[in-house]
């Protein structure tokens, strides 16, 4: 129960950050517990798609913040604006590293190292 | 055959927490019945169930590093000296920044902000800024953890710069919080037992920051630069000053063996470690106390440019007495590593040449060629060793346990 439980749960995991793209932002924040659990069901549709909607966001945080700093260069806004494009930037980095390892058979074989296709030899 | 283990404590304030192996030593998964008690003893009649019970014996480390949380590099290393490997909680947030190993629980201190993306927005402060932490809740969670008292922690999503719903977080054997702002608060700064700051200079911060951004559509060089400008007085004023507590410092710097080098691939990282640290003795070159410098390669050992260069001796830091190791240069093979090793005392490993096996097992991980990798496997080991001893004090002095 453990191993299949441990597959599905691991999908979503790659899933639930597709849940902020440009166009549903403002929905987000309103259903957002609907919008995981609909991501959920629909694992293979949207798993390429996490460091776009993160990639996107970048981009339009540094043009935001751009702004905000044409005005007024010491301000707190435009610090919180650059502090902002540094967190989605972090995220956006490693949504990408996790992206890299998320090889299925290794992720199957971790949950169950017994099964056939699993199993190592050292000699 | 099946077999159970209950551990059991008798003092008021222990609290058991249940660890469930997903699958039974016979290879098939059962249901588990689970008993969740406080103060009483337990007994459970499946036998697929452990229940440890710690009572307050915790141990937690402070890590302040501006790096984001809980899946740097450092805490994969950290977790791996401890044996297992650390991941998210299974189940839970997939955004969660906690990483849960079998005796390791690494948690973000970003969880703790009290104003979100939005908010910090509104009010104009960056992340940096202590008016967007609730240090209160900090040092309640921090405090209950450490006493043995699960608790309910919140979890700031990095994706969506929301506040989402708590995960519940138990008690392990090794607590690390790890974030801006592990030393700021002067109640949290008593709980750690031990704390570390990783201190990158300018220049390396800048290298890896356009190694890590120039990919992005939408960066620039400019826009890489400004946002460290931007947070630098943020920085400078509210994080920088958390070094003076911390009882080991990782300074990444840029290289001095390679005139006007700016790619920042090679690296002199210097490990300050404070001295008269309970539980803590710092690691030292042939003499301690002793000023050495040493350039391991040549005649049994040899090295290709730009070479390594050691060098150790004690110092004054922020007013406090410390020993600072220094590595400059890079490892590119394997003999030079354990050579190295092998010099070294006062490692805390357990067999000659662990840490050059720790290093190996993760060489993918960035920094395996360098001192940062170096110094903080080291530096896991050490921790391992706080904890040993402190676990070893606890149990020779039982009453005093169960008075405090």
């Amino acid at each position: 129960m453990a191993s299949i439980a441990g597959l599905t749960l691991k999908t979503p995991r790659i899933l639930a950050k597709t849940s902020d793209s440009p166009k549903t932002k403002a929905i987000n924040n309103f259903s957002f517990p609907w919008k995981k659990r609909f991501n959920t069901q629909f694992p293979r549709l949207v798993a390429a798609a996490a460091p776009e909607g993160l990639s996107e966001k970048v981009a339009e945080s540094i043009k935001t913040a751009e702004e905000a700093c044409a005005e007024d260069p010491v301000s707190g806004e435009c610090a919180a604006a650059w502090d902002e494009v540094e967190e989605l930037s972090a995220a956006a980095s490693h949504a990408k590293d996790k992206k890299k390892e998320s090889d299925p058979l290794e992720n199957y074989c971790k949950e169950n190292p017994e099964t056939d296709e699993c199993r190592t030899y050292d000699n | 055959m099946a077999v159970s283990t209950v551990y059991t404590v008798q003092s008021l304030n222990s609290t058991c927490s249940i660890s469930k192996p997903t699958k039974t030593h016979l290879g098939f998964n059962q249901k588990q019945l689970v008993f969740f008690k406080k103060t009483t003893t337990t007994t459970t009649r499946r036998p697929t169930t452990v229940i440890t019970c710690s009572a307050g014996d915790t141990v937690v480390i402070g890590l302040a590093a501006d790096s984001g949380c809980g899946k740097s590099t450092f805490m994969r290393r950290l977790t791996s000296v401890f044996g297992g490997a650390a991941e998210p909680p299974k189940g839970g947030n997939p955004d969660s920044n906690t990483l849960i190993s079998d005796t390791t629980t690494v948690i973000c201190l970003d969880d703790y902000h009290s104003l979100d993306r939005t908010g910090r927005k509104e009010k104009g402060v960056t992340a940096l800024d202590p008016r967007a932490n609730n240090f209160d809740l900090m040092y309640e969670q921090v405090k209950a953890i450490k006493s043995g008292v699960p608790v309910e922690k919140p979890i700031y999503n990095h994706v969506t710069g929301l506040i989402d719903p708590p995960e519940l977080i138990k008690p392990p054997k090794i607590f690390v919080i790890e974030g801006l702002h592990p030393m700021y608060d002067a109640r949290v700064r008593e709980l750690l037992d031990f704390s570390i700051y990783l201190d990158i200079s300018n220049e390396v911060k800048f290298a890896w920051k356009i190694q890590r951004d120039m990919a992005e559509r939408g960066h620039s060089l400019e826009s890489i630069k400004a946002s460290i400008e931007a947070r630098k007085p943020d920085f400078d004023a509210y994080i920088d000053p958390q070094k003076q507590y911390a009882d080991a410092v990782i300074e990444v710097l840029p290289t001095q063996l390679i005139p006007d080098d700016n790619e920042g691939k090679v690296l002199r990282v210097r490990l300050i470690m404070k001295e008269g640290v309970k539980y803590f003795n710092p690691v030292y070159l042939f003499d301690e106390g002793s000023t050495i410098s040493w350039i391991p390669c040549g005649r049994k050992l040899t090295c290709s440019y730009p070479g390594i260069k050691f060098s150790y001796g004690p110092e004054t830091y922020f007013g406090h007495e410390v020993s600072v190791l220094e590595m400059d240069g890079q490892f590119d093979r394997l003999d030079e590593l354990i050579y190295v090793e092998s010099h070294l005392s006062n490692l805390s490993s357990k067999f000659y040449g662990e840490v050059t096996q720790q290093m190996l097992k993760h060489a993918d991980f960035p920094g395996s060629n360098n001192g940062t990798g170096f110094f903080q496997t080291i530096v896991g080991l050490k921790i391992r060793d706080l904890f040993e001893q402190i676990v070893a004090s606890k149990t020779g002095a039982p009453l005093e346990a169960t008075k405090a």
